[in-house]
């Protein structure tokens, strides 16, 4: 008899096959009942996380020195062991990240509501950008808006 | 610390000391409830997790905790696939108030915890589809005319298509029982929360707009066929002996549109609402007081729904 295809994400029996065929190419995912359910096999980004984490070149085995954490464990799971394995990772990380996320550097809030200077001036940019846009849109509520949150970060990065 | 589905069962229990004393002590939570999924019965979490105030994942384990607060709008879990997870709810169309909320929190939590953060990658999660800003900005909408035109297959995918994720009543992996989706953010890493926020208000206003579009159509096209369709479900939801969750969903959503469409009056909208949470399967056997079967709590549903509604008005024609 023949073995039952394990699910891609863990040793379970998989029950979902997904295919996916792009200019030509086919490439399959296995699931089994829980993680299709957990990730929604109809979700199209998980599909590419499943995709990017089953069709990944062999990646040599990492280990997270401060929790044991081992890019096998990560294949399995398809979640990290502790923030420092993002240390570990981070680079066999980077084309997952593209995938599943379109991009690699963060430019949203920090703990305690204050931004590291070099995002304060990245979101500034970007900030005085929108507020350009939105005053030639006369979208005044949110060149307000804006106009409040260009003062704010330019208090911050004074003080930073 | 190692995240919650990593870490072993003495530092889990670290965690969740830890995060709950430091959560407890915040005023958002003060005569709130602390809740240890490990101290509660299957029909407790069950009930939590149909309320929304918890996740289905946080109450299969032993080892979570959610502290909410008194209102019930904020609620934070512990050890659920991260260590901690605010979430923040709030009826109406409140993105950006409900946003602040769930800032003014984080906050506060940085000043007694040190969070997991990176200046290039942000927030640090278990999952690298949540590394970054952390946000899964969400709205629960009621899409009736969209499901019965038959346009939500082709909605989901263009909202699939840029970005946004269409999930069921309960959140990932559910149903969309009675109509009802969450649509929220995939993205969590290099757009920035206001960036989240705009994308997703966005879609929300142009997906009302088609649902409005969707009912007002076929309440003209179909006539007579459109109000019968909503007198229908009321007829059966008063006079049914037994009812399905799903059955009472769908029907009750019925109820719902025609509160919308003036077919019956606004106000009763909340009763609505009330029983398309009251009628999932935990609530009913605790509003039971007991276990039931599945025939005993379709029995027991109808009857909840029966008395609730016996005063109901009639179904007259659309004036929206």
């Amino acid at each position: 008899m023949s073995q039952p295809i394990k699910c891609s994400l863990c040793e379970e029996a998989a029950t979902v096959h997904l295919s996916q065929v792009v200019h030509g190419k086919v490439t399959k995912v296995h699931l089994c009942e829980a993680c299709a359910q957990k990730g929604g096999a109809t979700d199209p980004a998980v599909f590419q996380l499943a995709d990017a984490l089953t069709t990944a070149s062999p990646a040599p085995t990492l280990t997270c020195p401060k929790c044991g954490f081992t890019d096998i464990d990560f294949r399995k799971r398809g979640r990290l062991g502790c923030p420092d394995c993002w240390e570990t990772f981070g680079d066999a990380l980077g084309g997952l990240l593209l995938k599943v996320q379109h991009e690699a550097s963060h430019v949203g809030r920090a703990p305690a509501g204050t931004l590291p200077a070099g995002q304060l001036r990245r979101r500034l940019d970007d900030a005085r950008r929108e507020m350009e846009k939105a005053i030639t849109g006369e979208d005044y509520e949110a060149a307000a808006r804006l106009r409040d949150e260009i003062a704010g970060l330019e208090q911050q990065l004074a003080h930073s | 610390m190692p995240f919650p589905g990593w870490a072993k069962v003495p530092q889990r229990k670290e965690i969740a000391d830890r995060c709950v004393e430091a959560l407890d002590a915040l005023p958002k939570f003060r005569r709130g409830h602390v809740l240890r999924m490990g101290e509660l019965g299957d029909r407790d979490r069950a009930v939590l997790v149909e309320r929304h105030l918890v996740s289905k994942e946080l109450a299969a384990g032993k080892s979570g905790a959610a502290v909410i607060s008194r209102d019930q709008t904020c609620s934070v879990m512990v050890n659920e696939e991260d260590h901690l997870r605010i979430q923040v709810v709030k009826a109406g169309w409140h993105l950006r108030g409900t946003w602040h909320i769930a800032e003014q929190l984080d906050d506060a939590l940085g000043g007694s915890l040190k969070l997991a953060f990176s200046d290039r990658l942000g927030y640090l999660t278990a999952c690298p589809t949540n590394v970054g800003t952390g946000l899964r900005a969400s709205a629960m909408v009621h899409l009736p005319g969209l499901c019965l035109a038959g346009h939500m297959d082709k909605v989901s995918r263009a909202l699939n298509q840029d970005g946004l994720a269409v999930r069921g009543w309960l959140g990932e992996g559910t149903e969309a029982a009675g109509n009802v989706f969450q649509i929220s953010n995939q993205q969590t890493l290099g757009l920035s929360e206001e960036a989240i926020l705009k994308h997703l208000g966005g879609w929300i206003k142009n997906v009302v707009e088609q649902e409005w579009n969707a009912r007002r159509k076929l309440a003209q096209e179909e006539g007579e066929k459109f109000v019968d369709r909503l007198a229908r479900s009321l007829g059966v939801l008063r006079s049914a002996r037994l009812l399905t969750s799903s059955e009472a969903m769908n029907m009750l959503s019925h109820l719902r549109l025609a509160c919308d469409m003036g077919c019956l009056p606004e106000e009763r909208r909340h009763l609505v609402d009330r029983l398309m949470i009251e009628g999932q399967p935990a609530h009913v056997q605790a509003r039971a007081g007991q276990e039931l079967d599945s025939d005993g709590r379709d029995r027991r549903r109808a009857s909840v729904v029966r008395e609730a509604l016996k005063d109901f008005p009639e179904v007259v024609p659309p004036t929206a």
